[in-house]
């Protein structure tokens, strides 16, 4: 086989590899981004055996946070989005995972210094995933409102998809709930496991 | 000393003009895939580094694991580059060179946005390449890369909407809005484009001109060098 036939197989080649690439990393990136974690377990009710101490009247947002999740930016920011617009009563509690096994600090990564930030927020360090197991939440990101009697009203990831943020269903569902005070809504969740399929199913 | 170039061409003169032209785009052109096969390269390697950066590991509560970012980042982004650089390493200055280049830019765009969270800071790349892709002075390059943009927005917006507007029911016309911005661009590069191929091509005549006054001046002077020759020997 002569030089310029063998360059010609080459192209021929790395153009099969360009076009079946392309194809095969769209539909990897959409089955990654598209594919929700495992819905929440949600009470009805604010769990009694809670150590967070709910605002008396208020109404509450909580968030489950794995500190190392990359899709746990996206979640932050869509919080920042609606403490800025839902009403100035609305607080927040971020709880953020850590095994105890691990050592402490592990924990402090740019996500959770962010939540730090947060407007009317208090971060919590759950450890081994305590109130997360209270709360019936298994996927990092997972939000839950509750209204100022406790009553769920909220349950769900607040971002569109893995990792992204932007406005979407999910933000603009808690501002009109909160704002508005009526109405419940659910969302599927997108982000890292907090607990993982074997540990939920052995609850 | 002044040379005066006439308006009238000659036959020869057009085509050694055309010659020239084209020689020029040759190079020009060459160069221009070498500068993306590079680009190609650096963009690669910046992906590998913002997924290792950005989204190292995906967590299941203790345990991680290599994040699927990463593994786009190198498996997809080599499978997006390999055929560009083949072609401008091996095909330099053809046009299906410089069209798989600007397809797999724009890809290349598209993929930064996905592993930086469709961040809309990094969209800015896709206007950054599009003004790049007019170093070719070929109109027809931007009509390949604003396809695959338009393409890319309206398929992802039939079919997975909420990763490249935010919003789960835009409007069926939405893509059009985020490409118009992208043909606004095209429109100023593809008028620079006509308006470069017009100056390289306006040069190349001037110098096939210069070229063919200075045969006729080296062809006087030898004409003359010849009779004084004939003077000296007779006289």
């Amino acid at each position: 086989m002569s030089a310029r036939h063998g360059i010609s197989a080459l192209l021929i080649l790395a153009g099969l590899i360009w076009a079946g690439t392309v194809g095969a990393m769209y539909r990897a990136v959409r089955r990654f981004e598209t594919t929700p974690g495992r819905a929440a377990a949600a009470h009805d009710q604010w769990p009694d055996a809670s150590r967070i101490s709910r605002p008396a009247g208020a109404w509450t947002l909580v968030t489950l946070i794995h500190p190392h999740c990359s899709c746990s930016r996206a979640t932050i920011e869509e919080l920042q989005a609606i403490m800025e617009k839902a009403p100035p009563s609305l607080h927040s509690f971020v709880l953020v995972y850590r095994p105890s096994d691990f050592p402490a600090g592990w924990e402090k990564t740019d996500v959770v210094e962010a939540a730090y930030h947060l407007p009317r927020s208090h971060v919590v360090i759950d450890v081994d995933a305590r109130e997360a197991r209270l709360f019936g939440g298994f996927t990092s990101g997972q939000t839950f409102l509750y209204d100022g009697n406790g009553h769920l009203r909220f349950s769900g990831g607040v971002t569109a998809l893995r990792g992204h943020a932007g406005f979407n269903r999910a933000v603009a569902s808690v501002v009109r709930i909160a704002k508005s005070g009526s109405g419940r809504a659910s969302h599927p969740v997108f982000g890292c496991a907090i607990i993982s399929q074997q540990e939920g199913a052995s609850r | 000393m002044s040379i005066a170039i006439s308006n009238d061409v000659s036959p020869a003169t057009a085509a050694r003009a055309a010659e020239l032209n084209k020689d020029r785009l040759y190079a020009r052109r060459a160069r221009v895939d070498r500068m993306f096969a590079v680009l190609l390269v650096v963009q690669y390697v910046a992906g590998i580094i913002g997924a290792l950066t950005v989204s190292p590991y995906a967590w299941e509560g203790k345990v991680h694991a290599i994040h699927m970012h990463v593994w786009i980042a190198v498996i997809g982004g080599a499978g997006i580059i390999i055929l560009p650089i083949l072609l401008a390493l091996f095909r330099p200055g053809t046009t299906l060179t410089r069209h798989v280049i600007a397809a797999s830019q724009m890809l290349s765009s598209a993929l930064l946005i996905h592993l930086t969270g469709g961040r809309i800071e990094t969209h800015f790349h896709v206007f950054g390449s599009l003004a790049f892709l007019a170093f070719y002075l070929d109109w027809q390059v931007l009509i390949t890369a604003t396809v695959v943009v338009a393409a890319d927005h309206f398929l992802r917006g039939i079919f997975w909407p909420e990763s490249v507007y935010g919003v789960a029911n835009p409007e069926w016309w939405r893509f059009l809005e985020h490409a118009g911005w992208v043909v606004f661009e095209d429109v100023f590069l593809i008028w620079s484009c006509v308006m470069g191929r017009r100056e390289i091509e306006s040069s190349a005549l001037r110098e096939a001109q210069i070229e063919e006054l200075s045969e006729q001046e080296q062809l006087k002077t030898a004409a003359l060098q010849m009779a004084l020759a004939e003077m000296q020997a007779t006289a």
